[in-house]
């Protein structure tokens, strides 16, 4: 080894508490960086690699019904290679030994061989038989939440008649990685399935002899843009108008995807900002600790100078500093990140359907990390050592000129300063002199402030949403929809339920909204004046009236069809009477999930040249467990039921999913946020340590305790990190804005808010990093070698 | 080392030696901000090959400056400096960086040694770029010190630090030793063992010795003194008879 490699280790080896706080900052970098990145990876990679294994369809056409032999004429549009006609429907499904009535979506699949557009992957049992027609293949996150295998049998409600189906396996397909049931926001394999049966079966029992009510597709690469597929899906709705479309879905907007893509262009901009601001921080206490070291060897640069070394060699010497400690937050970094990669892939499994789904590792992501963590380093190392290296030989070795000894402004205000102390007057000096180290301090104090800021919000948000959404919109308990509407007499049934408290009919109306150029295909919900069960509110929170004629729009809704208040839109029902009718807009209203749209009970049906029809029956029922089993029990027996949905257990899925899991992820910000405090303090506070021995030295001889000399750094470390704090909250509440708008989308938005709570446990948190990163401080002063220090030489 | 009178330098020097080094009319101003000192104004020199030289003045008058000029570590503000007839005060940074490699060996008062090397990983770093260094236990021990190389500096006397760090001056085997105050942080037994390290340097391997101190006794031991006043050389003086460093007494 050469001996300036040996000076290197020795160097580093004295330095190790600052720089294990500065490696570990790196090494949280990159671990941030490697988990995302690799998460990615892992997530797009099977994304892309299921996709191509199932033919992932391009886009869906869901319509009323369309004879199977007029579909030819679809693929002569440019751009369309494949199509694939299919029978889908809503079922409800009746297990022996589940109350409660469960749901799902009914596909059509070729008998014989897998579909060529949105195959399956068998993961127990086998493909249907040619034994018998009365075969169901089910998915399988569905048969392991009721532990059922090849062989058992299900009861599925199809077409009104209840039919009894043998499981022959379990099946997983690309377009379900992410199976949601209508209006739901996460998976509930307990209550949502689907169920796969032979095309000739679905054919013969729906009534579709030779037809079909969807049509999958798939397009050649090049029709792939956003606007060409658009364009595609409006001359194939154009082409199949007779047919009563109700809706074209690019592949963009397919809700599995729409998700599973959603979580992952996420995690790609996370593994961007997170692992940057970490980076930022360590380069800039890697700066100061390396600007101090090579000010503390100003007089060996200068020999080593004298000596015959060049500037270029003094240079490589030093940032040999840096790259070592860039390797070894790179290394600690990739160790990190690979095994919370892990727990993150683990966690994705949970809720996204993979035909495999592991964490692997990918030397571009590690070379890349590394490559960053190098890079940071380095720069910081080299900011801080190049204004001593450029010294000529004779001037590193003179003592460091005296700093200017100019007064800083507050001594300027002559009253405020001597009414100072002198340990006030010494924290002041040395932090209005001090510049770059202040600020690099307030900056690190600001970063973790606002990264705990903006995590409570969106604990705040996430519960909030709930809050909104089941506290003050969604009032009832079970919500039932029918398969077509009905008349009054269903919701009359309905109260006679016994355990049911009292309902409220919805009447739901699928169509297009149209304001000039701007379309939207939505339903209207029909909701009585007086309805206590689903309320429209605005965004303080506040009731929302249904007005007697027009339509109330959600924000969001309002936007893509740029109506305001007052103004009227066109709207073409998809079923029914598709005459174009004009409904008045009269109100915008808030909601977070999906695009809402409310109108009087009344007043769709008489738009739709209906009398008291209804779709959907809302119920607040007994909350005994009991209760809802003897009326889960009573609604199984009507086949007229399409789903059955416990808002309550939807409450409590989200809840679940949305606000206890961030509890783990407010841990993991928590440990990263006081790491950012501890690093740039310790580093801060022992290089300034360093830097002013003497100064110590002296007050211990006049006879101050260490603690009263501690005092004064810890001083020191709060008119620092109290402001870089403070500065956190208006940070962090921009953040928290920005990233709620990000998440803006027509499936959901966030309520944006920040709880009282939440301020004060930033504020407090911070107070309290500051106070534990003290202590190794106050240790390194106890353990001074104070009359060593005395000694030193200027 | 024991003293006697065979120890002492050989001349009177002989102006038949040939000049290593030329300063022909050095100024030195340091400017700081909107103030310029004069440190050094119009100094003419000569430095000979093999010569003992000790250069004397108090504190202030510029000699450490005319020895950073000498060594390439400085550059005069005005004048010319000779070495082998090559103006070096024309060098680029990479020129005056490859001169102190190649034929400069410096010797701090403070001996600027580095505390995490030992005493021999001191002298290897001089070695390391030298084209054809002396072994670095060989230098060791023509300064005594052979049985305290694997020491860390903080583990050795003053007097012992100072001796690695000429050791460190030696070991590229440069033909001049630029010694700053080499004795000034040493008590007076310790400063006579290295001035004595010094003049053996001189004697017996013909090295050109040039010592920069406030502490006129030095020049005693010189073959040539230069007294330096205020920037400006007051009197030059060719020693006769130089007395042994163990005479040298203050």
């Amino acid at each position: 080894m050469k001996v300036l490699h040996r000076k290197l280790l020795r160097e580093l080896l004295a330095a190790k508490g600052v720089l294990a706080a500065i490696i570990s900052i790196i090494a949280v970098g990159i671990g941030c960086f490697i988990a995302m990145s690799s998460t990615y990876d892992n997530l797009e990679y099977s994304r892309e690699n299921y996709y191509r294994l199932c033919h992932m369809a391009d886009f869906s056409i869901e319509l009323k019904k369309v004879p199977v032999g007029d579909l030819a004429t679809l693929t002569e549009v440019p751009g369309v290679i494949n199509i694939l006609p299919r029978i889908v429907f809503q079922v409800t499904a009746s297990l022996e030994a589940v109350e409660k009535p469960l749901s799902g979506q009914a596909v059509s699949l070729p008998a014989r061989e897998n579909a060529p557009i949105n195959g399956i992957v068998i993961k127990q049992g086998s493909y249907f038989t040619d034994q018998r027609q009365e075969e169901v293949i089910i998915n399988d996150a569905f048969a392991r939440a009721h532990q059922l295998r090849p062989g058992d049998h299900i009861q599925l409600i199809l077409n009104n008649r209840l039919q009894d189906l043998l499981i022959v396996g379990t099946a997983i397909s690309s377009e379900f990685v992410y199976l949601i049931g209508p209006g739901g926001l996460v998976p509930e394999p307990e209550s949502y399935g689907v169920f796969y049966l032979k095309h000739s079966y679905a054919e013969d029992v729906f009534g579709f002899e030779g037809a079909a009510n969807q049509i999958l597709g798939q397009l050649a690469p090049e029709f792939q843009s956003p606007n060409r597929v658009r364009e595609i899906l409006d001359q194939l709705e154009l082409n199949l108008d007779d047919y009563g479309v109700f809706s074209t879905t690019p592949l963009a907007q397919q809700s599995s995807h729409w998700f599973l893509k959603s979580e992952i262009d996420g995690l790609k901009v996370s593994a961007t900002i997170l692992p940057t601001i970490f980076l930022i921080v360590a380069a800039l206490a890697l700066n100061l600790l390396m600007s101090r070291m090579a000010e503390q060897q100003r007089t060996v640069v200068g020999t080593f100078k004298a000596l015959g070394y060049s500037n270029r060699e003094m240079f490589l010497h030093f940032i040999q500093f840096g790259l070592l400690i860039g390797l070894a937050g790179g290394l600690f970094g990739i160790l990190i990140g690979y095994s919370l990669a892990g727990a993150m892939t683990a966690q994705y499994r949970n809720f996204f359907e993979f035909p495999s789904l592991t964490n692997q590792l990918y030397p571009r992501v590690i070379i890349l990390g590394l490559l960053i963590s190098v890079f940071f380093s380095v720069l910081g190392t080299f900011r801080g050592v190049r204004s001593v290296v450029r010294l000529s030989p004779a001037e590193a070795m003179r003592p460091k000129p005296p700093l200017r000894a100019k007064r800083i402004l507050l001594e300027k205000m002559h009253a405020f300063w001597n009414s100072l102390d002198f340990r006030w007057q010494l924290v002041l000096r040395d932090i209005f002199r001090n510049r770059t180290r202040t600020l690099g301090g307030i900056l690190s104090a600001t970063v973790g402030a606002m990264l705990l800021l903006v995590t409570f919000s969106m604990y705040d948000s996430a519960f909030a949403l709930l809050n909104f959404q089941y506290d003050k919109l969604l009032l009832s308990d079970i919500d039932i929809s029918f398969k077509d509407d009905h008349d009054y007499a269903a919701y009359f049934e309905s109260q006679q339920i016994t355990g049911v408290d009292y309902a409220e009919p919805l009447f739901q109306v699928g169509c297009t909204l149209k304001n000039g150029i701007h379309e939207k295909k939505v339903g209207i919900t029909g909701i009585r004046g007086d309805a206590r069960l689903t309320i429209p509110r605005d965004t303080a929170g506040n009731r929302v009236e249904v007005p007697l004629t027009g339509i109330l729009v959600t924000r969001k809704l309002a936007d893509i069809l740029q109506i305001q208040a007052g103004e009227s839109l066109e709207m073409i029902p998809v079923s029914g009477d598709r005459t174009v009718k004009q409904v008045p807009v009269m109100k915008i209203i808030d909601s977070y999930l999906g695009l809402t749209v409310y109108a009087d009970f009344q007043y769709l049906n008489r738009l739709m040249g209906e009398a008291d029809s209804l779709s959907s029956v809302q119920l607040k029922t007994n909350p005994r467990p009991a209760v809802t089993r003897q009326i889960y029990r009573e609604l199984k027996q009507v086949p007229a039921i399409q789903s059955v949905n416990s808002i309550r257990d939807q409450k409590d899925k989200l809840q679940e999913v949305l606000v206890d899991q961030m509890i783990v992820m407010i841990v993991v910000v928590i440990v990263f946020s006081s790491l950012i405090f501890f690093g740039s303090i310790l580093n801060a506070s022992l290089i300034s340590l360093s830097e002013r021995q003497q100064e110590i030295a002296t007050l211990r001889v006049l006879g101050y305790t260490p603690s009263e000399v501690g005092s004064i750094f810890l001083r020191e470390s709060f008119c620092v990190n109290l402001p870089g704090i403070l500065l956190g909250l208006p940070a962090g509440y921009w953040a928290s804005k920005g990233i709620n708008i990000a998440y803006d989308t027509e499936l959901f938005r966030m309520p944006f808010t920040i709880g009282t709570m939440s301020w004060v446990y930033t504020v407090l948190l911070g107070i309290l990093f500051t106070l534990i990163s003290h202590w190794p401080v106050q240790k390194a002063i106890q353990n001074m070698d104070w009359l060593k220090a005395l000694n030193v030489k200027e | 080392m024991p003293a006697s009178d065979a120890d002492a330098l050989e001349s009177p020097l002989t102006y038949e030696n040939t000049v290593l080094l030329s300063l022909k009319s050095i100024s030195k101003t340091y400017t700081t901000g909107d103030v310029s000192v004069p440190v050094l104004h119009h100094v003419d020199l000569d430095i000979y090959a093999g010569e003992f030289l000790v250069i004397v003045g108090p504190s202030g008058s510029g000699k450490s400056t005319l020895l950073n000029i000498v060594g390439g570590i400085d550059v005069p503000t005005e004048g010319d400096v000779y070495f082998h007839n090559q103006n070096i005060s024309q060098f680029n940074e990479q020129e005056l960086t490859q001169y102190r490699r190649k034929h400069v060996g410096f010797v701090f008062q403070f001996y600027n040694l580095v505390p995490t090397l030992t005493a021999r990983e001191n002298v290897i770093v001089a070695a390391d770029i030298s084209a054809s260094p002396m072994s670095a236990d060989e230098a060791l021990e023509l300064v005594g010190l052979g049985n305290r190389a694997d020491h860390f500096p903080s583990q050795l006397s003053g007097g012992e630090q100072q001796r690695v760090a000429i050791a460190r001056a030696l070991v590229k085997n440069p033909e001049l030793l630029l010694c700053d105050e080499p004795t000034g942080a040493l008590d007076l037994s310790t400063g006579r063992m290295i001035l004595e390290v010094l003049a053996n340097l001189n004697r017996e391997l013909g090295k050109t010795v040039v010592i920069i101190t406030h502490n006129s006794a030095i020049g005693h031991m010189a073959q040539r003194i230069v007294r330096i006043g205020s920037g400006t050389i007051a009197e030059t003086n060719v020693n006769s008879q130089p007395i042994p460093a163990s005479q040298v007494t203050w």
